[in-house]
């Protein structure tokens, strides 16, 4: 399946190697809350080339940061099921310890929020040094070299003296380039970024998207960029999936979903998007309505209540995914299998 | 565009700013609040005059002097005083006998007379006067702030260093852990204390160890709660799952990304601890399960002054003016502390002045 990417100016090599770096089948995290057992994630199956860039979207509470912390095993108090391979290692299988290996080193993530994801009691050097040491067994001296040399990659000014600084004499977009320095310290193979930029003021976000893009492409580093933004999607990512309610409901390269959005809720969202370059033709249109609460999901499309084109089937049963080609899937009635 | 073409690009920056710690930010606010400044200054004259002891020109503080009884202070030399005070109490005997002296009377006054001129014991001055045993009261409030500053730091140590390792233990790991931590803490709290104190003496005898000992043993309970409350406040803050997602071992997290930022509390606990531990051993001292004669500590003296207050004052004001000025001090530090350390609190403190 040749991901065609939109958008991008550089072709992305082939996905030779046949298998995945990371598969995830039938992923479910629950967590017993006080109002009962809350599905944040139900049922997501994902596969992730090396060096691909997936855009995750979807509303608040739509189960995105929960599945990307699953991903990473860290979950916490949640029951996860499922299966997560991950360079063909069962990761939910896995030992505490060799869990720890992995993480930093081949897995990374980058927080939404880069003043609460620093530790304010640590130096910025030392907070990249650390993985350094941890993953790369480098002394104190060749770790600090390193650092220097990822925050000038990361596109701070004179790191070899902002690196002995703390997280409070950084601003928000160069605390962000310091966790992005330190995510990809030890260069790993997947990077989460969960919403790396909507803390961050709008002039700032586009640096950070392209910082984040340029560094992962030259590691080679596939991403699983999560966000709420369409717009971020449309310009970083080979391909997207559209979580609802811990569900993806469609998925496919960027370029076709964009054109051509079939599930109505990516259609809202697409819809709900401002563009420039169709002046005033389109209304901002709103999709109606709460996303659910994740409590005591029925056994139907959990769309059904907000969508416009809600069938009778919709509300007895879960569309499957069906597969439109290239890619392209969304789990929705309006698409019955193909026979 | 021109005009803004033609205006000086801000090009370089300023000079960096040197890294700047939270520590530093606290000590700058600290340096702010007067009242913890001022007792940082009378604790460090404190710690100066009490660790210094030994080099100080003091009379050994456990030195009997029995001529020198009940003497109180004074900046003249002790015989001077002794006569002075010989000569009111035969004159005060006489009036209210309404008789002359005897000649007993007054060879007796005599022979001292010349006894003070001669012995070079009777030079000596005792600014804060002295005890029932002739014992200078300057030096015992000295040697005596030595063992009483000391048992405040050390229970306050083991306070840090237990109360810390385990609270921050109890708090992250949660679950079985915690619950065999807190209910040990709880059934220490519930011990009483005094009776542990005083079958802990019986058992091991008196000595200034075992009333460490006895403060340490308990000191650590508080600060366990305290601490292990803040990491659980902290275990979801998104740094530690960052330094989780970079792979840190649960060891790692606690004492190296928890501990530090539960730090502002424990330093201000800490100071307010160390009157508490003070204020117990005093506690025991009054009961008399304190440090034994000679060895004094001030709680050890306000006992001993207590119990002659109304004909000696000055032994019972000496060491309690002191007493209260430590721990007055060490309470305004501890309240200069929270406020500098507590970005939020900012009444009183640094701006409210």
């Amino acid at each position: 399946m040749a991901a065609e990417p939109a958008g991008h100016l550089e072709s992305l090599e082939p996905l030779a190697s046949g298998a995945p770096l990371l598969r995830v089948q039938d992923l479910r995290v629950r967590f017993a809350t006080g109002d009962g057992l809350v599905q944040a994630v139900a049922g997501v199956d994902l596969r992730l080339a090396r060096g691909e860039t997936l855009g995750l979207v979807g509303e608040s509470g739509s189960g995105k940061s929960v599945l990307s912390l699953a991903l990473l095993g860290l979950v916490p108090q949640g029951q996860v099921t499922g299966q997560i391979w991950f360079r063909g290692e069962e990761l939910l299988a896995m030992s505490p310890a060799r869990l720890r290996r992995l993480r930093g080193d081949r897995i990374a993530m980058i927080f939404q929020d880069p003043m609460t994801a620093l530790n304010p009691y640590l130096r910025i050097g030392t907070q990249i040094t650390e993985v350094l040491r941890l993953h790369q067994g480098l002394g104190r001296r060749a770790a600090r070299e390193r650092a220097i040399e990822l925050l000038r990659d990361a596109g701070i000014a004179a790191p070899e003296r902002r690196i002995d600084q703390y997280p409070h004499q950084f601003s928000g977009g160069m605390r962000q380039r310091a966790l992005i320095a330190q995510g990809l310290a030890c260069g790993p193979e997947l990077l989460i970024a969960d919403e790396p930029t909507s803390a961050l003021d709008v002039t700032i976000q586009a640096q950070i998207l392209d910082l984040i893009r340029l560094r992962t492409r030259s590691l080679g580093t596939a991403v699983i960029l999560i966000t709420h933004d369409l717009g971020v999607v449309a310009g970083a990512c080979d391909t997207l999936a559209v979580m609802y309610a811990g569900r993806i409901v469609e998925r496919g390269p960027t370029g076709p979903v964009f054109q051509a959005p079939r599930h109505p809720y990516t259609q809202g969202l697409i819809r709900s998007v401002p563009r420039l370059d169709r002046p005033g033709a389109e209304r901002l249109v709103a999709i109606p309505g709460q996303p659910p609460s994740g409590i005591g999901l029925p056994p139907c499309c959990p769309f059904h209540p907000r969508c416009a084109q809600v069938l009778p089937i919709c509300r007895q049963a879960l569309p499957p995914e069906v597969d439109l080609g290239g890619g392209h899937g969304v789990a929705c009635w309006l698409y019955p299998e193909p026979r | 565009m021109t005009p803004m073409e033609a205006l000086p690009v801000p090009a370089a920056p300023d000079p960096l700013p040197p890294p700047v710690s939270p520590a530093a930010v606290a000590w700058r606010r600290l340096r702010g609040h007067r009242m913890a400044l001022a007792s940082l200054v009378l604790l460090a004259l404190y710690a100066l005059l009490c660790l210094g002891a030994p080099l100080l020109p003091l009379h050994p503080y456990a030195e009997q002097v029995l001529a020198h009884e009940n003497l109180p202070p004074s900046f003249q030399p002790a015989g001077i005083t002794l006569l002075a005070t010989r000569e009111a109490e035969l004159r005060q005997l006489l009036a209210a006998e309404q008789r002359p002296a005897s000649p007993r009377e007054r060879t007796q006054l005599a022979g001292l007379a010349r006894a003070v001129a001669s012995d070079p014991v009777h030079r000596r001055i005792y600014l804060l006067g002295t005890d029932a045993l002739g014992r200078d009261l300057l030096s015992r409030l000295l040697y005596g702030g030595r063992i009483s500053i000391l048992i405040g730091l050390l229970g306050t140590v083991t306070a840090m260093l237990l109360g810390v390792a385990l609270g921050s233990i109890a708090g992250y790991a949660g679950g079985l852990l915690d619950t065999v931590i807190m209910r040990g803490v709880d059934i220490l709290f519930g011990l009483p204390y005094l009776l542990v104190v005083i079958i802990l003496m019986a058992l091991f005898g008196r000595s200034v160890f075992n009333l460490f000992f006895a403060v340490a043993l308990l000191s650590w309970l508080t600060l366990c709660r305290v601490v292990r409350g803040q990491v659980i406040g902290l275990r979801h803050a998104e740094f530690v799952t960052a330094a989780r997602a970079m792979g840190a071992s649960p060891a790692r997290i606690v004492f190296r990304h928890l501990t530090p930022n539960t730090l502002g509390v424990i330093v201000v606990f800490a100071t307010l601890m160390v009157p508490e531990f003070i204020m117990a051993e005093s506690f025991l001292s009054f009961l008399g399960l304190g440090v034994s004669a000679p060895l004094a500590s001030w709680g050890s003296l306000v006992a001993d002054g207590a119990a002659v207050m109304e004909l000696y004052p000055w032994q019972l004001l000496g060491p309690a003016v002191a007493m209260t000025g430590f721990l007055f001090a060490m309470n305004f530090l501890g309240d200069g502390l929270r406020d500098a350390l507590d970005p939020q609190s900012r009444r009183g403190g640094v701006h409210g002045r």
